[in-house]
């Protein structure tokens, strides 16, 4: 039995269903993010779990107790929210003593606690600071800890991220993940940034219009993503539309160069259209290059981003990126060269709705 | 949560009563002047007085003279704390809220004290003069509205900005001030005016103790000789207050939509 | 001097002369005037230094009328508050319909700024003595309301006058601040398992108090420093220390023109100090909101 169980969850605010058919179970100390565009329903499912709004259909288990009569103030639940919600009235130390006091625990318990918080967090010198004295970044760790204090079954983090600097960003999102770990809490993040999701997840669920698309690790989310959905929403993945040539030998062309796929194409015939996903990663047009298969295309673009070089080519009419790593007396591709791309077919991955 | 709800519900309806029956009650005392019958004759006999419309032209007059002198004093004054004197806008406004602080009997009390026929600023030595002073009081009163409203208006503008390409352009300073400042800060001098109306026509303290003719003390005249002309008065004044709050909203809101053009 | 200090100077100097016009209007029409009293309140007839007007004020009828204004003035903020604050909420958090809110708003704009001789004309045409909710408590519900001791030209009468203003003004400056109330607040309480009266209790309240009793501190200057209600609902028969102020200057009864100045003063020191505290928490209250 797992320890927080959603199933056939399903929302609707009127005639307007967000949430459909959620099924999820999450482990004890798992690390899981709702990932997804804005809009698609992972501030409702996440306080659907907290309790702020009650699902119109299906059932919460938190370890294996049904939560539908449970107010929000008897799940035992932590929550950090995207405007760090801080009482401004109160200093750090009083923030994150709110929830113990609440619970009916002695002064020396409290004190004992917030302060081993703090320490958690690295902010022990700022008790006595209030909100408003302090950075995002401060603010938001310190939500961190007033939402771990009581010791919560779950943690829920409603983007928690989205307000602060790229920098902090980064560095929070570490310090969560290395928090999380320390205390085995079961978490729920949720993010509409997927290198967030895929930096610090144990599982990632990729959210679409109030469905779960995809659940898995954030290897098999990015390396193998299960719907075209996915496969656009995470990663830079290239999605290319090919024409099936000979269903039985797995033939494709692209913009009419013919390649050879590994993976049986199902139940097409020649003439149809297929998608197929290849990570911008997966291929090199330097001459030593291995691979079995290869496109040669003109490079309509090449941009510089840092550690690597994203080079765009056409082939045929389908564009195709691909990334190479940036070092000392590399020349890149000029726009209008004409270059070849190799890779292995098995990096082809066929994308079915 | 439906007791909450049967709380705000109880709340406003005690709070509608609370406001909304006095008008009523005020109303229907103010037709009550025929025996037996309801009639307009009080508000006949209000309009037909020539106190009132003498009183209510001074008012207006005097509002109208207010509203000029004190957007005169208002506008540069904050247009120039803004542009060069940040410094000083503490105290400026600390200053435009004393009037609030203050009553305005103890202020008055104190122009009656230095400025009578014996001083050495003799306005109340006449009647032209008490009526500048007049004038000047209620400058003083609306001073704390006024201020505030012009000022709010000039936060949205970058005066600084403004001055600079106007001055690029060789505007003079009056040209920079009614071309370019007044037209942006519109909307706050109107919500100003409106409010300095309001508080103008209705106020009594001051016109009563420099003894002007204003409409204030000859509401307050007609309160403790007659019956049922006071509830009709009350009506024309509540109209009144309306309809300055009502242009008010709907300069605000206008200006709220409306894009300010340098 | 160089060169360079003579322009600094100079330039100055013209930023002075800016709110040259404004700083000769304070000073005439409000630090001067005010200083003249509060000065006068130290003097004597003959121009010398004394305490006399402040121990002046210290008899049973100026004590009395200062008294009675203050409780006037406290009865009337801590009831406009009261009802102001729950009129408030009733709109901002209880869930209603949103034309009742702008309603409210619009009507407590004009309400709040009708006041003074009018507003006296309003309540004795409602709760006179033939006022028309007089008439119809005795003829639907046979009450006679000045049979029980109620008369509007006392305090209570007066109180309940003043709260007409008092109401509408709190309405309009504590919506902001209830408005302000970031619904995150009370999620973050209720989750870490506060009810909620706790959060009313601990968060909320506590985070509207600056606002709630620095209004109230300005509803009771702005009730202090009230005279044409008054004046003309109880003539000068009701001796709050605006009317024995009018009275002292329009024909000295004090027979002391010093003790009126003292007279002022003890008005001054009250508005004066409630609206610093307010300020004050104003202050505090938006630091808080940020
Ligand atoms: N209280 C509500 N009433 C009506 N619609 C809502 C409410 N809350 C959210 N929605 C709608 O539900 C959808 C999902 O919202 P949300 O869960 O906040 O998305 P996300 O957090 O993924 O950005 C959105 O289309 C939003 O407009
Ligand atoms: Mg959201």
């Amino acid at each position: 039995m797992s320890f927080l169980e959603l199933s056939g969850i399903q929302k609707s605010f009127g005639p307007v269903q967000v949430v459909h058919d959620f099924d999820m179970t999450i482990e004890k100390g798992e690390f899981v993010s709702f990932l997804g565009p804005s809009g698609c329903g992972k501030t409702t499912v996440l306080r659907m779990i907290a309790g702020f709004e009650t699902p119109s259909g299906g059932t919460i288990r938190i370890n294996g107790k049904n939560q539908e009569s449970l107010k929000p103030n008897q799940r035992n639940i932590g929550m950090v929210f995207q405007a760090y919600a801080l009482f401004p009235n109160m200093t750090v130390h009083d923030n994150v003593a709110f929830g113990l006091k609440i619970a009916g625990m002695n002064k020396a318990a409290v004190d004992a606690r917030v302060k081993e918080m703090l320490g958690l967090i690295h902010l022990g010198h700022l008790a006595d600071r209030f909100p408003y004295q302090m950075s995002g970044g401060q603010q938001q760790r310190v939500a961190l800890a007033r939402a771990l204090a009581p010791k919560p079954q779950v943690l829920l983090l409603d983007e928690p991220l989205s307000a602060l600097d790229a920098k902090i960003r980064v560095s929070l999102r570490e310090e969560i993940r290395m928090i999380q770990q320390q205390l085995g809490i079961t978490t729920v993040f949720v993010t509409h940034d997927q290198e967030e999701a895929l930096s610090i997840s144990d599982r990632i669920v990729v959210m679409n219009s109030g469905r779960a698309d995809q659940i898995g690790t954030p290897f098999d989310i990015y390396n193998k993503p299960a719907t075209r959905f996915v496969a656009s929403f995470v990663g830079t993945l290239n999605l290319i539309e090919a024409t099936v040539v000979d269903p039985a030998s797995n033939r494709i062309s692209i913009g009419d160069q013919a390649i050879t796929l590994r993976e049986p194409l199902g139940p097409v015939k020649a003439g149809d259209t297929v998608s197929l996903a290849l990570r911008p990663e997966a291929g090199s047009i330097a001459e030593s290059a291995k691979g079995d298969t290869a496109l040669t295309g003109q490079v309509v673009s090449s941009n510089f981003l840092g550690s690597v070089i994203r080079t765009r080519m056409k082939v045929g009419d389908p564009v195709i990126s691909f990334d190479m790593f940036n070092a000392p007396g590399l020349s890149p591709p000029a726009v209008g060269d004409v270059v070849t791309l190799r890779f292995t077919a098995s990096d082809l991955l066929i994308i079915r709705e | 949560m439906k007791t909450q709800k049967i709380g705000a519900w109880i709340a406003v309806l005690f709070g509608a009563s609370y406001f909304i029956i006095p008008l009523i009650a005020t109303f229907e005392f103010s037709l009550r002047m025929r025996r037996g019958e309801y009639s307009f004759d009080a508000y006949r006999s209000v309009f037909a007085d020539v106190q009132f419309r003498e009183s209510f032209s001074y008012s207006i007059v005097m509002a109208i003279l207010t509203i000029v002198f004190g957007v005169l004093l208002v506008v540069p004054t904050a247009y120039w704390v803004r542009l060069r004197l940040p410094q000083m806008r503490p105290f400026v406004e600390f200053i435009t809220l004393m009037p609030l602080v203050i009553p305005a009997i103890v202020i008055v009390f104190g122009y009656l004290r230095l400025y009578n026929s014996s001083s050495f600023i003799p306005f109340t030595g006449s009647a032209r003069g008490t009526d500048l002073l007049l004038m000047f009081s209620f400058m003083t009163l609306s001073l704390p509205y006024m201020y505030r409203s012009v000022d709010t208006a000039m936060r949205t503008i970058d005066v600084a900005t403004l001055t600079e390409a106007a001055q690029s352009l060789g505007a003079s300073w009056p040209t920079i001030m009614f071309k370019c400042i007044f037209p942006n800060v519109m909307s706050g001098v109107l919500s100003g005016a409106f409010i300095t109306f309001a508080i103008v026509i209705g106020e009594f303290t001051m016109p009563s103790l420099l003894n002007r003719p204003a409409f204030g003390p000859y509401l307050q005249l007609i309160g403790a000789n007659r019956a049922y002309e006071p509830p009709a008065l009350a009506i024309i004044a509540f109209a009144i207050t309306w309809a300055s709050m009502a242009l008010l909203q709907l300069v605000s809101r206008f200006s709220k939509s409306a894009p300010s053009k340098p | 001097m160089s060169a360079k200090q003579a322009i600094d100077f100079r330039k100055t100097a013209i930023d002075w002369l800016g709110i040259l016009p404004f700083l000769l209007f304070a000073v005439m029409f409000l630090i001067a005037p005010t200083l003249y009293l509060v000065t006068g309140a130290f003097l004597n007839p003959a121009g010398e230094f004394t305490f006399d007007n402040i121990s002046g004020l210290f008899t049973d009828k100026i004590l009395a009328s200062y008294w009675i204004s203050i409780r006037v003035s406290l009865a009337s903020s801590l009831g406009g508050a009261f009802i102001g604050f729950f009129l408030a909420w009733a709109v901002v958090l209880g869930g209603l319909p949103s034309w009742i809110r702008s309603s409210l708003l619009t009507f407590s704009g004009v309400a709040s700024n009708f006041a003074g001789v009018p507003l006296a004309f309003a309540f004795l045409a409602t709760l006179g003595r033939t006022g028309l909710v007089t008439l119809l408590l005795r003829d639907w519900f046979g009450i006679n309301l000045y049979a029980t001791g109620f008369n509007l030209l006392s305090f209570i009468g007066l109180t309940i006058t003043y709260m007409y203003f008092q109401i509408p003004l709190m309405v309009l400056i504590i919506t902001p601040a209830l408005d302000g109330l970031k619904k995150e607040w009370r999620e973050a309480a209720e989750i870490l398992g506060a009810t909620n009266t706790q959060y009313w209790m601990k968060v909320a309240l506590p985070i509207l108090f600056p606002s709630i009793l620095g209004t109230t501190l300005l509803l009771f200057a702005n009730a202090f420093g009230a005279i044409a209600t008054a004046y003309s609902l109880t003539g000068s028969t009701f001796n709050i220390v605006p009317i024995q102020l009018y009275a002292q200057i329009r024909g000295d009864v004090l027979h002391n023109p010093n003790l009126g100045y003292a007279l002022a003063l003890g008005m001054i020191v009250i508005t004066g100090i409630s609206n610093l505290i307010y300020i004050w928490l104003r202050m505090r209250a938006e630091r808080w909101q940020k």
